[in-house]
Order: C-alpha cells, then structure tokens, then sequence
C-alpha cells in the first residue's frame, strides 16, 4: 500500500512533469520542423495542425484548460481553412513533375548580384537565429517573479472576470483591429463594378 | 384506423430489442470493469499492484463503457434510419436477415471488415489512412464530459467532469472537418476534393450558430460545466433551458409552495453573494414567492415570455447547425450521392469505410445527448415533483426496490440514482435521433449558394439578436446560475 502511494506521488510529481513536458516539446519541434521541410504545401499545413496541437498539450500541462482548448478550436478550423485556399492557389500537378535543380541557379549571375541573392537567402535564418536569442535571454532574465500560489481550478472564471475589468481595454482594442480587418478584407474580396467607359473602350 | 400500424410495430420492436441489445452491454462491462474487477482485486490480496490496478480500471470505466457502445449503437442507428425512413416513404425496408432484417446492420457491418482495404494509386497514403482516425477519435473523447452530466455525475463517471466542459465538447466537434479536407485532398479524386473543399466551407459557417446558440445557454445557465447545467435544470419540464432556462422556475416553486410540498429553502443569487444582509424568510405563499422570482411584476413576466421564445428559437438554432456540422441531410453537400458520388469518402473502402460510417452515426448520437444535456434538462424526469408527489407510485416503487435490492445493495449492479437518469436520456436522445431521421425523410437537399445565404444572412444574425435579447430578458427574471 505504501509503495502505491509511493507511485502515485511519483506520477503526480515534478519529475513526471518534467518528462511529459520534454516529450511534448519534441514532438512539437520535430512536427515544426516536418512543417517547413515537407515540399508539399498542403501535407505541411496539416502537420502545422499538430504542431498547435503540441502546443496546447503545453497549455494543458500549465492548467491553462480554456487556452487549450481554444488553441484546438481556433488552429484546427483556421489552419484547415488555409489548407483549402492552398489547395485552391497551388497546382499539384506541377509540383510532382517540377525537377529540382539546385546549385546551378545562380551560375549566369555576376558576383555581386550572386552575393546580394546569397544574403537575401541568409535574411530568415539570420532573423530566426536573433529572435531566438532575444525569446532566450527575455525567458531567462532575473526580473520574473515566480509565484507559489496554486492555479484557480475554475480559471475560465478568472479569464472573464480579467478581461471584462483589468484588461478591459486591450480586449476592446484588439477587438476593433478584428473588425478593422475583417471589413478590410470584405472590401478587397469585393468584386467592382466595371466602370462603362472603360468597358467600351475594351469593345 | 392507422393502415401501417403493423409497419410501426415491428419498428418499435426493432427499436426496443436493439436498445437492450445496446446497453445492457454496456452496463455489464461497465460494471464489471468499475466494480466488479477491482473489488475482487482489492478483496483478494491488497498488495501495490493490485490496488494500482484497481484504481486503473476504474478510472478507465468511461472510455471502455464507450468503446462498447459507439459500434453497437451505430449498428442500431443505421436500421433504425433504414426502417424508418422506409416507413415514411411506405416501403418495407431490410427485412430478410433475422426476424423482421433485425440483423441487417451486424451481417452489414461483418461484411465491411472482411471486404478488402483499397488505397487508389496517386493517392497520398499516410494522411489517407489517417483521416478516418481523426475523424473518428474527436467523437470518442468529445463525449466523455457528457457521461458525467448524464449519470447524475455517478463516481465512476466523475473523472469526466471538466469545469469547461460544454468548451471542450465544442472544441472537439471542431475537429472532423481537419479530417474531412484531408480525406478529400488525399483521394486523389476530383469529387472527393470537392466534397472536402464544401465540408470545410460548410462546418467554419454553420459552427458560428451553433456555438452562439450553445453559448447563449452557457450564458442562461451561468456556467460552461455540463455537470452544473444538467443539476440546474433538476426538478421537471418546467426547470428545463428549453423553458426561458429556469423562466417558470419561479412558477414551479410557486406551486409546490401552494400544495405544500416541503422544499429547500430558496435563496436568489443576490442574496446569497451578500453576506452581511439578514437571511429573508423563505416565502410562505403562492404571491409572495411569485414576487421573489419575478420582482418587476408585469415586466418580468413579459420578459419570461421572451425567454421562452428565445429557448425554442436556441434549440432550433443548434438543432440547424449541428445538422449541417454532422453532414446530414438536408445538409449533406460534402457528400451529395447524387452530385458527388458520396464525396470525401468515395475512395474509401473496408474498414476505412466503416470507421467514417461509425463515426457519423456517433455524431448525430453525440449531437442528440448534447442537445438533451444543454435544453432538456439531462436525465431529468419531464414530470415536476408536486405532480409526482400526487400519484400513486409508493407501492410500485417498494416493490420494484424489494425485488431489485440484492442487485442495489450486494452487487452494485443498479445504481438507483442513476438508472432512471439513464432511462430518460435514452428516451430523449433517440427522440432527437428520431427527428433527425424525420428531417431526412422530408426536407430535399439545398444547393450550395443557399446553404451560405441561409447560413450567414438568416442563422448568424438570429443567433447574434437571440444572445442579446436573453443578455437583456434575463436581468428582470431570477434564472438558473
């Protein structure tokens, strides 16, 4: 019976937690890294969906339930949704009888404009390489305060309650810039109507 | 009088033999895998491993009671569509294997699994088989808080109670359509892309209602944990979300305090989150607690009144959008037989095949108990308790308690605060089943411009009026939360 609870208190321990915590993390990683490795842009918008799916594992395990789930909600059916517009904008076909050929595209190229297109190759890996750092040393700075108080078991309750009084405002804000942005996209998509003159000036 | 009443019998037959053939089952397994087994194990050598065992089983009651029931009841449900939608079109219907084709669906469903498994050339293998697998799991694990709210939150069950629970069922129902696109894509068959483009333009729309109408209830109820909103609405039709989500519950009170039926003392939310205010006296009569409920006389019944009618116009919401989320008709356009030669599934074959059919039946079983948690009170009994209080059931209910108590008290084998719960969920939800099928038998299929237009000209903005309308009707009335 000892031994049991012994159990028990392992699995519920920091060490358990630790682990889940590593093994998420990897599989989060590797996934991310299937993401931009796969040469088929419709098969990497799926696994982008188990990338955020790893990722609200992470939520799970800090207790944050409700951003969890919405990371499943919101992820799932958006990333579907780009899944589908990529599906529309790309040609399949294409893509399997495309033949790879790398090393010779820059060989007309003089050597400045060879070097130029070298660095602009070298941008997302130098901007990933920075932000990277910046993340890395903003996490393992001295000024977070740790705080021992137990998670609120009811923290959708806590989430309301903050963003309907402390953080009432951000909310409102970020709320405008939605529909900002949803009426900027309705007047983009909108189909214009042709002006007479120039469609009879086109005849 | 009624020229098919012998059609409708044999249905009813088939209707009961399948429903013991369901959940007896399921309760056996259930109990054996939650009582049974680790009793014996505690009882026999209460050793580390034993015990850890023990607690397993127990904690794994909910998904093995599960995992017995989705294939039973599928089975079921595909008959039982057959049957009655053969009765609403006056044909017969499978009627050659088994008495009255009782067993239709199980040599069915036997055929398919031996029948061979097909992966058509071009095709992208690994996401094709695993389509059928996500849309599968999300309506095994969606439905777990639901057994919690529907056992009256039974020990065994409670592991499954999550206080954002109507959330994750949400967040769950929203994953089949990942699965449907990729089904489609992965085909390598323009139909089937098509019907995988159609299920994802129609799920992101039609989502938007059903989750509006189910957050209005959320709102109704004062809580996201199924478990709380199916307690809430304890006590007859009348606590009901489907009735203004405890509107009349005043008028309930009201009339148990005028037949004096002893009742616990009631206390509104506002005076109970003030403590230094004096306790009130409970009410002693009919008036006196018809103005604790409706303080703003005139108003406060009007207002009654509207949240009544919004509670219909809610149910009606979801029913609408859980119709077109599941794929049924008249919302089937991802896989239209007659456009798209059955869409995202028309190069699936076997086993692949039968876990997409499952999976669909499941659906609607899910979206039906969701409904019956959310408005129809759970496994509450539709008769209110002064009007049960009246009639004459003491004798049947000793006798059945004189016969049915070695089970209750020797084997745990009836639990009596669940069993009646159980009873009513399963007539409601195939109640809602039933509609399902009857819409089906009824309505023709749309086209897919009118499914946009009567999703987001007339369902969003009804939705969206119906949410501010209770937000507003429900200060002048004391609800439920």
């Amino acid at each position: 019976m000892d031994q049991y609870m012994i159990l028990k208190d392992y699995v519920s321990s920091a060490d358990a937690e630790t682990a889940l915590f590593y093994v998420i993390a990897i599989l989060a990683i590797s996934l991310s890294v299937g993401v931009i490795s796969d040469r088929n842009i419709i098969r990497s918008g799926f696994i982008l969906i188990g990338v955020f799916g790893a990722i609200s594992g992470l939520f799970l395990m800090l207790q944050a339930q409700f951003l969890a789930l919405a990371q499943v909600m919101i992820y799932a059916v958006g990333i579907t949704l780009v899944v589908v517009i990529a599906l529309m904008l790309t040609n399949p076909r294409s893509e399997r009888e495309a033949v790879i050929t790398e090393g010779d595209e820059f060989s007309q190229e003089t050597g400045a404009v060879q070097f130029i297109q070298r660095l602009q190759q070298g941008t997302p890996a130098f901007v990933a390489v920075f932000s990277f750092f910046t993340i890395y040393l903003a996490i393992r700075s001295e000024s977070w305060t740790p705080v021992t108080e137990k998670v609120s078991t009811d923290n959708v309750k806590v989430l309301g309650e903050a963003l309907t009084t402390v953080y009432s405002l951000p909310f409102e804000f970020a709320s405008v810039l939605l529909l900002a942005a949803l009426i900027g996209a309705i007047m983009l998509a909108k189909a214009e109507k042709r002006q007479p003159a120039i469609e009879s000036a086109e005849d | 009088m009624i020229p098919n009443a012998p059609e409708i019998g044999k249905l009813l037959f088939i209707i009961c033999f399948w429903i013991c053939a369901i959940f007896l089952p399921v309760w056996l397994v259930s109990w054996a895998v939650g009582v049974l087994l680790p009793m014996l194990l505690e009882q026999g050598s209460p050793s580390m491993a034993m015990t850890a065992t023990a607690e397993t089983l127990r904690a794994l009651t909910p998904i093995i009671s599960v995992m017995v029931f989705i294939p039973i009841n599928a089975m079921f449900m595909v008959l039982y569509e057959r049957r009655a939608l053969a009765l609403f079109t006056v044909r017969l219907g499978p009627n050659r294997v088994g008495p009255d084709g009782l067993l239709q669906t199980a040599a069915d469903a036997v055929k398919l699994l031996f029948k061979e498994d097909i992966t058509p050339r071009g095709a992208d293998a690994f996401m094709f088989t695993l389509a059928p697998i996500i849309f599968f799991a999300p309506s095994i694990f969606g439905a777990l808080p639901l057994l919690a709210a529907i056992t009256n939150n039974h020990s065994l069950y409670q592991i499954t109670n999550l206080p954002t629970g109507i959330f994750y069922i949400l967040a769950a129902a929203s994953l089949p359509v990942v699965a449907l696109v990729m089904a489609g894509w992965s085909s390598n068959n323009k139909y089937s892309l098509v019907g995988g483009l159609r299920a994802a333009a129609q799920a992101i729309s039609y989502e938007i209602p059903l989750v509006l109408s189910l957050v209005t209830v959320c709102l109704m109820a004062g809580s996201l944990d199924v478990v709380k909103i199916a307690q809430q609405q304890d006590g007859g039709i009348l606590n009901w979300n489907i009735a203004g989500g405890g509107a009349l519950r005043g008028l309930d009170k009201a009339i148990q305090t005028k037949l004096g039926v002893e009742t616990t003392p009631l206390i509104t939310p506002q005076q109970s989150s003030d403590p230094t205010e004096t306790p009130v006296a409970a009410p002693t009569t009919f008036e006196e607690v018809i103005h604790q409920y409706y303080p703003f006389e005139f108003l406060s019944y009007i207002s009654a009144g509207v949240l009544i009618f919004c509670s219909f116009i809610l149910l009606g919401l979801y029913l609408t959008g859980a119709c077109a989320e599941i794929n049924r008709i008249p919302f089937d356009l991802p896989e239209a037989e007659s456009e798209l030669v059955s869409g995202y599934n028309t190069e699936y074959s076997g086993i692949k095949f039968a876990i997409f059919f499952l999976a669909e039946f499941t659906n609607l079983f899910i979206v039906s108990s969701i409904a019956t948690v959310m408005f129809l009170g759970g496994g509450d009994n539709p008769i209110p308790q002064w009007l049960l209080n009246k009639m004459p059931l003491e004798p049947i209910q000793k006798s059945l308690g004189a016969i049915l108590s070695p089970f209750i008290n020797g084997l745990h084998l009836i639990d009596p605060d669940t069993f009646w719960a159980a009873f009513w969920v399963i007539f409601k939800v195939y109640t809602f089943v039933f509609i399902a099928i009857l819409i089906r038998g009824t309505l023709p299929r749309f086209r897919i411009d009118q499914l946009m237009d009567f999703g987001w000209k007339r369902l969003v903005p009804l939705s969206l009026i119906a949410f501010l309308v209770v937000v507003f009707a429900r200060v002048l009335v004391v609800c439920h939360g």
